[in-house]
């Protein structure tokens, strides 16, 4: 079992940043009338997304959130040693969207940054590794980045994930704090045989782009996909969905001896809400203590956890230390879970590109 | 593992298609309720009743809800070993 636990570091400030532009689910012209539009809100919990206009890059947002997260912090560009990018809707393919943000964002050019091609497992992930690198003692500020363009590497005529996805953009700053950090706890996950549960097939090495794949296919009856736009295989991604994350939640509490009664917020990846209330139910945490904001941004991939403490946590993450559990879990298929507490944390409130 | 149980189990799915049109042949994909999200709910019964992960590919190669039922039947064996 892969466990780590990680002393020294908080959490000191969290921001996101969203495009103004709102779609809502109930009007897409996807559905042949509000009835079926309303089934499908009835059983995701998602009623609209924000999503980026044409030419807005995940990077934009996040150069967005990173700056107003700064000033609200009253850190300088030049303060950060460790800059992380989590994203797949990269700028280009070469290079690292990280080094393009490092200039962007002013960061001193001995900054030690980093692209991390994570999707919905991503914030954990990328905590994990960013809050280790700060343990070595000698970086004591550092931003992650959790952002993505959800609506621009999936295809508007894709039935199955239009009224699903969003875009977002999230940043995260972690101090080396001995004295009022806690330890962090994680736990890992992967099931690479599942790689084609979520994915896109061409555009990479294995299958790069041709002209075939750019053109528009009818994939089940009224709805259409490009071979490099991404494919959600809704069923896998269910039954994977169900089931592994409880799992490692349950591994989580039981390696870490976490008293459940103790957690104050459950923070999971806002897939869904009928994957997240299975996930909750099995854990056993109430309701209250499980925020959610997918009904209006929808899923946000690797944004989608820090996104819902900056949108519904501000004021409780800004008083007392509390006690959280997190779990991201997607493509990959990947997930990790980690138990941390916030206190004190500087948010500032969300900001529309 | 009990066939008649998870017909039972599966009928149970549905809103309004009554029990007694579901038995172990019936070809469930032609029922004018099965849609996906019925199909998601499917999945959601496996693994609550059997704790079992069910795939794509489970409900998309079969056809009746016999054939449903022995995919489950051979993983639950499996899980025993």
């Amino acid at each position: 079992m892969s466990q780590l636990t990680i002393n020294n570091v908080r959490i000191a400030g969290m921001s996101a940043c969203v495009p103004a532009t709102v779609e809502d689910n109930r009007t897409l012209p996807i559905y042949k009338d509000e009835s079926e539009a309303l089934k499908v809100i009835a059983s995701t919990g998602i009623e609209r997304h924000h999503k980026v206009d044409d030419g807005v890059t995940a990077s934009d947002l996040s150069v967005k959130a990173v700056e107003g997260l700064l000033q609200q912090m009253g850190w300088e560009p030049q303060d950060v040693d460790c800059f992380a990018y989590v994203c797949t809707s990269r700028d280009y393919i070469a290079p690292q969207t990280a080094c393009i943000m490092q200039d962007r964002l002013k960061l001193r050019s001995d900054c030690c940054v980093f692209d991390l091609p994570f999707g919905c497992s991503g914030w954990v992930y990328g905590m994990s590794i960013v809050a280790s690198l700060m343990s070595h003692g000698t970086f004591k500020r550092a931003i992650l980045v959790a952002a993505e363009t959800n609506t621009r590497n999936r295809n508007p005529r894709d039935t199955a994930v239009r009224p699903l996805f969003g875009d977002a953009a999230t940043a995260t700053a972690l101090e080396l704090d001995p004295e009022l950090a806690r330890p962090m706890n994680f736990m890992y996950g992967v099931d690479g045989a599942g790689f084609d549960a979520v994915w896109a097939p061409y555009g990479g090495m294995r299958n790069p782009v041709t002209y075939e794949s750019l053109e528009e296919k009818e994939v089940s009856p009224g709805s259409f996909r490009r071979g490099v736009d991404m494919i959600v295989n809704g069923m896998d991604v269910f039954g994977f969905a169900i089931k592994q994350p409880p799992r490692s939640i349950k591994e989580l509490i039981a390696t870490f001896n976490i008293d459940v009664e103790t957690v104050d917020l459950l923070l999971l990846h806002q897939a869904n809400k009928f994957i997240d209330e299975k996930i909750r139910k099995a854990i056993k945490i109430p309701a209250e203590k499980t925020p959610y904001c997918l009904e209006e941004y929808g899923n946000v991939t690797s944004a989608s956890i820090p996104l819902t403490m900056v949108s519904r946590c501000r004021e409780q993450l800004a008083g007392d230390m509390k006690h959280c559990i997190a779990c991201g879990f997607g493509v990959g298929l990947a997930w990790a879970s980690m138990e941390f507490y916030a206190g004190g944390v500087t948010i500032p409130e969300v900001i529309t590109y | 593992m009990n066939l008649e149980q998870f017909i039972e189990n599966f009928a149970g799915l549905f809103d309004e298609t009554p029990p007694d049109a579901i038995n172990a042949g019936t070809h469930f994909k032609e029922l004018e309720e099965w849609s996906s999200l019925v199909a998601l709910s499917v999945i959601a019964m496996v693994d609550e009743e059997y704790d079992i992960e069910f795939r794509g590919d489970d409900i998309r190669d079969s056809q009746t809800v016999e054939d449903l039922f022995n995919i489950v039947a051979v993983r639950v064996e499996e899980e025993e070993f």
